[in-house]
């Protein structure tokens, strides 16, 4: 039987070694793929991401749950390729332009892989012309912008304006987050969703490609 | 009454004939700003910093009383910093530097935001024994005597506080590590961490003893943190509390031999998780409180821990970019907290870019008057 959850386990205690050699095992013992990273590894980073959002753990228990997803997706990787399993969707991250913060956006595109999204990290200080191309070429449906100073956050109106006078906007829902970001901000942007933490980011990216 | 009297006397709930006008410096672009608009002189645009001549200078042009963080210490820090060295010159315009905290980060040449960390070099023992430690060795020549034996003799006629920088307990070694190597390190090697915290705790608690036994009038102690962001601290407040609260409060504990019993701390971020830490080993000054842009609150924590919690700060800055209603808003939410006793107000932060030089001024004016 399969050990589902004791992989979701140490993966929740950020045991990457570990992890890695149990998915290893399960694969070889004829576990599906499909099956280890849905009924297992996304499961755990989703019980991670329900505590963080409690705090009742904090940033570096998540960025340690999140290397052990990556252990874990490394080996898996070639097998759901093998058994034709794709990413649920794809998102585009980055800080925009003027703002060099990263962990913030980190923390998020770690928690939205945790669900099975492709995402495509552009960094930080990002222009819109960047970001817009990085929608076209990678066919993005999410597009995630962080800002953490109150001196870029208006710079997250002009991507919005950018997207939508490239023809995308129909294409991509676009989130927006950071410390100065508030809900009423996103809805006077035009931002489909304002998320308060990367736990929650990562659910509601989840929920637009449900 | 001098500034020095004012701010005792808030602090320690006595009478003083007006708040004092206190500030926590500004950001360069916006002295840029206001250079360019003709408000100051174009050289005070550079190389301005906490308590410095031309900070002093700019005081008196904009009507404030004096920078809270006008601080003083031996180097209790890596010593010698690790060189700046620009390691890559990225396709992007991004550069690839080490930092004086030996952590590699991008920066953009010319922005002012913070930089992204990129890599760390503070690994695992190897790194720390060969790289770190030797740099956090104590060694006489860390206290500059001259410097100290100058604030004792000037002691009787400075008029404005001065404080002695404790150094940081935890968000130094947060620096040197990065927030993702803290948090490995953290799973990795535990017992590792510890040393590291002890070993540079001892360092600059040992520069502040030394540096005591020379001179001791200030009018406050200090600490940097800077460990906690929007949602709360960036680490456990358990293990926060298990890794750095003997270190406050031994370092406190020798202040306060010294008769200095203000002793605040300035971490950005929504800070109240890790109040009990702090307040219960012998921090008793919140700075800068952010609302502005976290949402940090001092009433709550004076509800908390009573009238032995003392705050620095709380005004939003925010409000200089807005108009004179909105700084009407916060001088009258000052007022209502200047009233509880044992609080100065301070913009929340740095003065920001597009702030207004008439409502910053009329901000300094105006804080002056409010009734104590």
């Amino acid at each position: 039987m399969a050990r589902f959850d004791e992989m979701s386990a140490l993966l929740q205690r950020g045991k990457a070694r570990d992890l890695a050699t149990m998915v290893q095992e399960e694969l070889a013992a004829g576990v599906p793929a499909k099956d280890i990273l849905e009924q297992s590894l996304i499961i755990g980073m989703g019980i991670v991401g329900d505590k963080f959002k409690r705090n009742e753990v904090f940033v570096p228990e998540v960025l340690i749950a999140a290397r052990a997803m990556n252990s874990a997706l490394t080996i898996l990787r070639p097998a759901l390729a093998d058994s034709g399993v794709e990413p649920i969707g794809t998102a585009v991250i980055c800080t925009v332009k003027g703002d060099l913060h990263d962990i913030g956006k980190n923390l998020v595109k770690m928690m939205i892989e945790g669900t099975g999204i492709n995402v495509i990290d552009l960094g930080v200080d990002c222009d819109k012309d960047k970001i817009v191309t990085a929608i076209k070429e990678n066919n993005a449906n999410v597009v995630c912008l962080s800002a953490l100073l109150t001196t870029t956050m208006g710079y997250q109106k002009e991507v919005i304006d950018a997207i939508v006078e490239a023809g995308l906007r129909d294409q991509v829902k676009i989130m927006v987050g950071g410390a100065p970001v508030t809900e009423d901000f996103a809805k006077e942007i035009g931002a489909d969703a304002y998320t308060p933490d990367a736990a929650s980011a990562a659910e509601t990216a989840r929920a637009f490609f449900a | 009454m001098n500034h020095r009297e004012r701010v005792k006397q808030i602090l320690h709930y006595g009478k003083a004939d007006r708040m004092p006008a206190v500030h926590f410096g500004y950001w360069d672009e916006l002295l840029v700003e206001w250079a360019e608009q003709g408000h100051i002189p174009a050289d005070l645009a550079r190389g301005l910093w906490d308590g410095n001549e031309k900070d002093r200078e700019l005081d008196k042009i904009i009507g404030w009383d004096f920078n809270w963080y006008t601080t003083t210490s031996g180097s209790i820090r890596l010593d010698p910093a690790f060189p700046r060295v620009v390691l890559e010159e990225l396709p992007d315009g991004f550069l690839r530097v080490q930092n004086p905290e030996g952590l590699i980060e991008r920066v953009r040449p010319g922005a002012s935001s913070i930089p992204a960390e990129d890599d760390y070099q503070l690994k695992d023992r190897e790194a720390f024994e060969k790289l770190y430690l030797p740099k956090m060795q104590w060694k006489e020549e860390r206290i500059n005597r001259a410097h100290f034996e100058k604030l004792k003799a000037e002691d009787s006629i400075r008029e404005n506080p001065l404080g002695l920088h404790l150094g940081s307990v935890f968000g130094e070694i947060r620096n040197m590590l990065s927030v993702i190597g803290m948090s490995y390190l953290m799973c990795d090697d535990y017992d590792l961490l510890v040393d590291i915290v002890d070993t540079y705790a001892e360092l600059q608690f040992k520069c502040a003893e030394e540096s005591l036994k020379i001179y001791s009038g200030y009018d406050f102690a200090h600490y940097w943190e800077d460990i906690c962001f929007t949602n709360g601290p960036l680490l456990s407040p358990m293990m926060f509390e298990e890794l750095c609260a003997k270190h406050y409060k031994k370092r406190n504990e020798l202040v306060r031999d010294y008769g200095i019993d203000v002793i605040s701390l300035d971490c950005d971020g929504v800070t109240k998780a890790l109040l009990p830490t702090w307040f219960e080993n012998g921090v008793n000054t919140m700075f800068p409180i952010e609302i502005g842009t976290w949402g940090d609150q001092f009433a709550p924590a004076r509800d908390t821990f009573g009238k032995g919690m003392l705050g620095v700060g709380g005004m939003d800055k925010t409000a200089f970019r807005k108009d004179k209603a909105a700084v009407d808003q916060e001088l009258s939410r000052m007022a209502k907290l200047a009233k509880m006793g044992g609080f100065i107000p301070c913009p929340d932060h740095r003065i920001m870019p597009g702030s207004k030089f008439e409502l910053v001024k009329y901000y300094a004016e105006e804080i002056k008057k409010i009734q104590l």
